[in-house]
């Protein structure tokens, strides 16, 4: 038909798209959670954390003292990895294996290029987020980026938006959370709070053979923490 | 069915691409997450920093010769922010606002990219290698009468440069520095045996101003104004301040009395302050003899004192040498004048005789090759002195200029230069006192090359001069030389500082060139005395490629982005000139162009021009495009400087004065309506108070009679409690949530949260809040510059920021529509002279006016989105990511200020972008940058609170009381501005608000504000020290309500 007569649909499209957008906004759906890119490197951090039970501020070495994460230098993983070659002998770790993804890091390093890593949790620019603040206070790692040593290709676990941030600062925060949402079994958290707990800026990845110490549970003091507007955005 | 799908209108097929594109688009809108990116690690980590953490070095300022100390923050490798060092002998931690754009210096997008030569009158890019083998084959003949010039600068550098000159066989440097005062430096020299003393206003009983703007570039301002500050503290004690002059400067705005004479009188007033003869005549000084007969009895009452003199009129030396006299006979030098605590830094400065000199050789042929670093004699140089032309006459020219200058245009190579930021050097701090300089970071154009090392270069690739240089770089050449070699010059990078003396240059006395004697004053023709002077802000055109002095109000005229002729009202009404009238200023030696500013303190037989705009490009430069993905270089100083205003050097004759200085009070000039106008970009709403009560003052007397009742300039309405309340009883943390909220409730409505005492986060027990001293502030305007820098606020005034749709080009624009984004502003007040005629005394008042931080805030309740609240700690704050741009809140704020970005000033693909590469590199990362449609304003710099905390809570620890301060306070050369918690009685803070003078603006408003001023103290003359010619004026105007103009 007529051209005119054409685009008659338009005006009703718009405004599905207007309360598409209402909708979406509200709903939560513009976060990024769930998103998974394929690094250049496919770095596991089950093997480094799990298996080898490295500590998160070895490779992200100002996560208690700054309010960046750090990221590790490609020299910090060849500290290891000059040694730790793509070719792996048989041994009790598992049988004679080829890691193409060491390969890869170790062509990085010979020709002195950084690994472009994808960057998976972002707060927009106008968030001011202190890691340093959240980790001294004894939130762990997971508890806003997911079990990450399970994970063996890391993907975004919580929401990141502003409500979910909220609800905690709020409602308050207990060492016995922390240590659940890191996954340890609930009988394990007694021992772990009272040794691992003991050192301002630990991080909580469950290591086999936990030392023993004096079985009293964790802090069941609740952390409150600022909630106004200011306090993370200026 | 297709005849089914007709009837419909749309066919299926039409319609599913149409729904297609309609998703597309929702999705695109609606579900698009957070833009991610990439993180890219270092390769190998630095061992001295931590991501997110801001390293701190030590180095020296080189945008004047005084050398303050600096300290500069940088952030993962990028220099972010300047202060001054609170250890260095001459600043003290404070910093001017030249000093704090250093860093837009450094980040100029207008700088070379690498080193270019001229081919067949045509630049294009070349190699180093290139550019140095050129450079080397002109050296390889005679250049016994090459000439090197350098911007001055205390240190090695200068005895370095000689000693390469001397390896090529050329004659030492000429160490240039255009805005010194000469005259007072010789006279200096001859009387007190230094170039520059330390002048101690605290000590002196009475401070008199014979033209020296001391405030304001003349000598080493930023102590000289600390001192100031000081005395001016004193309140009761301090001493008064007499300012004499044609023009009334900012220095002469802080003067409790203006003695206005008629330029080129100043010898005669010199010599009869100096006690030889009878008052001279009124109709030689234009002021009544009473008047000088009061200021001599007064000053030999007032011992000690202080008189300084910086004239610009071609007896500039000989007014300079009579105050000088002047003096040692009332036993002031060892008291007010101190040259034992010299400020060494003017040692070794070129007389401009030299300079002069130098010119004429080039011109005669004389000179086979040229040097010029770092100074700009194309732009300062009067036209009729054809710098141009003279340097057209050498025969190979050679520029180390960062950036693309007058000079540079007229070279051959440009051998880009690193920024002082960038590169190693030190400086003569003090007398004992050596102040390093060092790279701060990486150089932002790796093509870049600092000139030491260039000219190391240069010599080991002739074999003359290959041996005389063994050291491989310039820092290791430094290093060589520095007393203790390596280990005290590392240890001395940590404080920037070492003691130790680097040997100055012997200082040549300026030869008397009478033959270029510019003649006096009354014998030019024209109606009208010409005062040319340097910008307080630009200088006499360093800064002018930087848009934040561009965009930093004239401290005396809250002018942006323009030029102007200051004329006096009664003038302006006698030629029938408005405001913003185009007049055309003539002069024996050219003409000018300029919008009109009347101004009261400016004699009615005198125009005054200030120097620092119009540069020009010689060649045509298209106009710059900031779409453009590439633009050509930016000739005429830079896409920010060019074809700005006028240059106020045009009008001068070539004429000196004893000292070879260039003479900026020279001639006379004609000014005449050419029926234009234009309306000057400014940010004043009135210059008058309006009975508003902002700016208040006391007399000393009210001072001593105690607290008295309000000034009666105050005019106060409505019902508010007039008396003002001691401390900060703000009832933030009741109304913010809970009493206001639902009164009658027993609970007061609900749980007060963070606002509540019990709260277990403790917020609301703290107060920020500050002071603001109002006898301490000079209107100086650091304050500003340091709040730019620190909040990442955009400069609007770029011709091309104006709007896409009737884009208007015109610089400034956007500032005429009040679209100024100045958090911290300061409003300068003219209180007496209600009918603007010349004779009437009139009194300035400065005030630093910025957020109040009010605790029952007019904008917070209009928000209909709750983006403006009050925090628990007392701060009024600004959530940009739920603004919505309603401007609700600047309507309901009584201070006016509240701004809103109209464009995108923060987005980089806008035109409108003020950061534009690498620019951007400075932004504090601590801070976001506000997009299109924001409302923003003064923080009272949350981010430092919070990283304050931050750092507390690290160390396990408390806030130390006064341990961090706002960026406006820490940069203020009067220390005038205070910072901290009101709440806890160990910050100074909590003091400074009880204080006897302490007033909030507009309290009878109830806003209760937490920024506290304390009145300005005035020191009024009395009758017989004003006595003003022509009418019988009362002898306390100054205390007449200011009428409305």
């Amino acid at each position: 038909m007529t051209k005119r007569r054409k685009w008659t649909a338009i005006p009703g499209l718009a405004a599905l798209a207007v309360g598409a957008v209402l909708l979406s906004a509200y709903s939560g759906a513009s976060s990024s959670q769930g998103s998974s890119p394929v690094q250049p490197i496919r770095f596991p951090h089950t093997v480094h954390v799990q298996k080898l039970g490295m500590n998160c501020l070895y490779c992200h070495y100002t996560a208690n003292k700054s309010m960046d994460p750090g990221l590790p230098a490609v020299s910090t993983c060849m500290g290891c990895h000059t040694i730790i070659g793509p070719d792996r002998p048989a041994s009790d770790l598992g049988p004679k294996r080829h890691s193409v993804e060491i390969e890869k890091l170790q062509k990085y390093a010979a020709s002195n290029k950084p690994i472009p890593w994808i960057r998976i949790h972002k707060v927009p620019e106008y968030v001011h987020f202190p890691h340093m603040r959240h980790v001294n206070a004894g939130v762990t790692c997971q508890t806003c980026h997911g079990q990450i040593q399970n994970m063996p290709q890391v993907y975004q676990a919580e929401s990141l938006n502003m409500g979910w941030c909220v609800n905690c600062h709020v409602s308050g925060y207990t060492e016995q959370q922390g240590l659940e949402a890191a996954g340890y079994p609930l009988a394990d958290t007694a021992i772990i709070a009272a040794t691992a707990l003991a050192a301002p800026g630990a991080t909580h990845a469950p290591v086999d053979g936990a030392p023993a110490g004096p079985p009293s549970g964790p802090s069941a003091a609740r952390k409150y923490a600022r909630y106004d507007c200011a306090n993370c955005h200026y | 069915m297709s005849k089914e799908s007709r009837s419909t209108g749309v066919r299926r097929r039409e319609f599913l691409k149409v729904l297609g594109a309609g998703s597309a688009a929702v999705a695109t809108a609606a579900c698009v997450p957070e833009k991610t990116g990439k993180l890219i690690p270092y390769f190998i980590s630095p061992d001295e920093t931590v991501p997110g953490v801001s390293t701190y070095y030590a180095t020296s300022c080189r945008e004047c010769a005084a050398g303050c100390g600096l300290i500069v923050e940088t952030r993962d490798g990028r220099a972010i922010k300047l202060e001054g060092n609170p250890d260095h002998p001459v600043n003290h931690g404070a910093l001017c606002a030249r000093g704090q754009a250093a860093l837009q210096g450094l980040y100029n997008p207008d700088r070379f990219r690498g080193p270019m030569v001229r081919q067949n009158g045509a630049w294009k890019s070349a190699t180093w290698d290139e550019a140095l083998a050129l450079v080397g084959q002109h050296l390889g003949g005679t250049n016994a009468g090459g000439i090197f010039l350098n911007q001055h600068e205390s240190g090695s550098f200068p005895g370095f440069v000689d000693q390469w000159l001397g390896a090529f066989g050329m004659r030492p440097h000429l160490s240039v520095d255009d805005e010194v005062d000469h005259a007072s430096i010789e006279a200096h020299r001859r009387a007190y045996g230094v170039a520059w003393p330390r002048f101690a206003f605290s000590e002196a009983h009475l401070i008199v101003s014979i033209g020296a703007d001391f405030l304001e570039g003349w000598g080493a301002s930023v102590p000289q104004q600390l001192e100031f500050a000081d005395a001016r503290a004193k309140l009761e004690s301090a001493p008064r301040f007499v300012y004499v002059g044609a023009r009334r400067s900012l220095t002469g705005l802080n003067a409790d009395q203006w003695i206005p004479c008629t330029p080129g009188s100043e010898l005669a007033i010199a010599n009869f302050l100096a006690g030889r003869g009878a008052a001279p005549d009124e109709r030689v000084t234009g002021v009544r003899p009473e008047v000088l007969d009061a200021l001599r009895t007064e000053l030999q009452a007032a011992k000690p004192s202080l008189v300084l003199s910086g004239v610009t009129t071609s007896d500039a030396l000989e007014v300079a040498t009579a105050v000088a006299a002047l003096n040692q006979s009332l036993g002031n030098v060892g008291v007010t004048i101190r040259p034992a605590d010299a400020y060494t830094a003017f040692d070794g400065i070129s007389p401009m005789s030299d300079v002069v000199d130098a010119v004429e050789q080039m011109r005669a042929g004389q000179v086979p090759v040229a040097f010029i670093r770092g100074t700009n004699p194309a732009h300062w140089l009067p036209k009729s002195l054809d710098f141009a032309g003279a340097l057209s006459k050498v025969p190979f020219r050679v520029s180390f200029s960062p950036v693309p200058d007058e000079t540079t245009e007229l070279c051959d190579v440009v051998l880009p230069d690193y920024h002082s930021l960038e590169s190693w050097g030190d400086a003569q701090a003090a007398r004992g006192v050596i102040g390093v300089q060092q790279p701060t970071m990486d150089a932002v154009f790796a093509n870049t090359r600092p000139t030491a090392d260039v000219l190391i270069a240069l010599a080991k690739k002739a074999p003359a001069a290959a041996g005389r240089f063994a050291a491989p770089d310039y820092r290791t050449w430094l290093i060589s030389r520095f007393p203790g070699g390596e280990t005290a010059f590392t240890a001395a990078l940590a404080r920037g500082m070492a003691p130790g003396t680097i040997a100055a240059r012997p200082a040549s006395a300026a030869a008397a060139t009478q033959m270029r004697r510019a003649p006096a004053l009354q014998t030019t023709q024209g109606d009208f005395f010409l005062v040319v002077y340097p910008s307080s802000t630009l200088g006499t055109g360093r800064g002018a490629n930087k848009p934040w002095l561009l965009e930093l109000p004239d401290p005396v005229q809250k002018i942006v982005w323009s030029s102007w002729v200051e004329l006096h009202p009664d003038t302006a009404a006698r030629l029938g000139i408005d405001r913003g009238d185009i007049v055309e200023v003539k002069t024996a030696s050219g003409s000018v162009r300029a919008p009109a500013m009347p101004f009261l303190g400016v004699r009615p037989d005198t125009i005054a021009i200030a120097l620092g705009y119009g540069h020009r490009a010689r060649g045509s430069v298209p106009a710059f495009d900031p779409k453009a993905s590439a633009n050509p270089v930016q000739w005429g100083y830079g896409r920010y400087a060019r074809g700005l205003g006028i240059n106020a050097s045009d009008l001068l004759p070539a004429g000196t004065d004893a000292t070879g200085q260039v003479v900026l009070t020279a001639t006379r000039a004609t000014i005449a309506k050419t029926g234009d106008h234009e309306t000057l970009p400014s940010t004043e709403g009135s210059a008058r108070q309006h009975g508003r009560g902002i700016a208040q003052a006391l007399t000393v007397e009210e001072l001593q009679r105690g607290a008295g009742p309000e000034r009666e300039e105050h005019e106060l309405v409505g019902d508010a409690s007039h008396a003002f309340l001691p401390g900060l009883r703000s009832p933030v943390a009741a109304d913010a949530q809970g009493i206001l909220g639902a009164p009658t409730a027993a609970d007061h409505g609900k749980d007060k949260g963070l606002y509540s005492a019990d709260d277990p986060r403790k917020m609301s027990s703290r107060r920020w809040a500050m002071t603001i001293d109002l006898a301490r502030c000079t209107g100086c305007s650091a304050c500003v510059t340091a709040c730019y820098a620190e909040n990442n606020i955009p400069t609007v005034g770029a011709p091309w920021q104006n709007a896409t749709v009737f884009a208007d080009q015109k610089p400034g624009l956007n500032v005429t529509r009040g679209r100024e984004m100045n958090w911290l502003r300061l409003e300068r007040y003219y209180e007496g002279a209600p009918d603007g005629h010349f004779g009437e005394e009139f009194e300035t008042r400065f005030i630093p006016m910025l957020c109040q931080h009010c605790g029952n805030a007019p904008c917070e309740p209009v928000c209909p989105v709750y983006a403006t609240y009050h925090s628990p700690d007392g701060l009024n704050v600004q959530v940009y990511n739920r603004c919505v741009g309603t401007r609700y809140c600047s309507n309901g704020c009584p201070y006016k200020v509240r701004y809103f970005n109209w464009f995108g000033y923060g987005e980089p693909d806008r035109k409108q972008y003020a950061f534009p590469e690498p620019l951007n590199w400075q932004l504090n990362p601590d801070v976001t940058v506000r997009g299109k449609g924001v409302m923003e304003k003064c923080t009272m710099c949350v981010q430092r609170i919070r990283e304050a905390e931050n750092r507390a809570t690290l160390e396990q620890r408390e806030l130390v009381p006064d341990g961090f301060t706002t960026s406006c306070a820490a940069a203020c050369p009067s220390r005038a501005i205070t910072f901290g918690d009101a709440a806890d009685p160990a910050w100074t803070v909590t003091q400074l608000a009880q204080d006897r003078r302490a007033y909030h603006v507009f309290e009878e408003l109830n806003t209760f504000t937490a920024v506290v001023y304390l009145k300005k103290v005035i020191h009024p003359a009395s009758e017989a020290q004003t006595a003003p010619a022509g009418a019988a004026a009362s002898p306390d105007t100054t205390r007449r309500p200011a009428g409305a103009r």
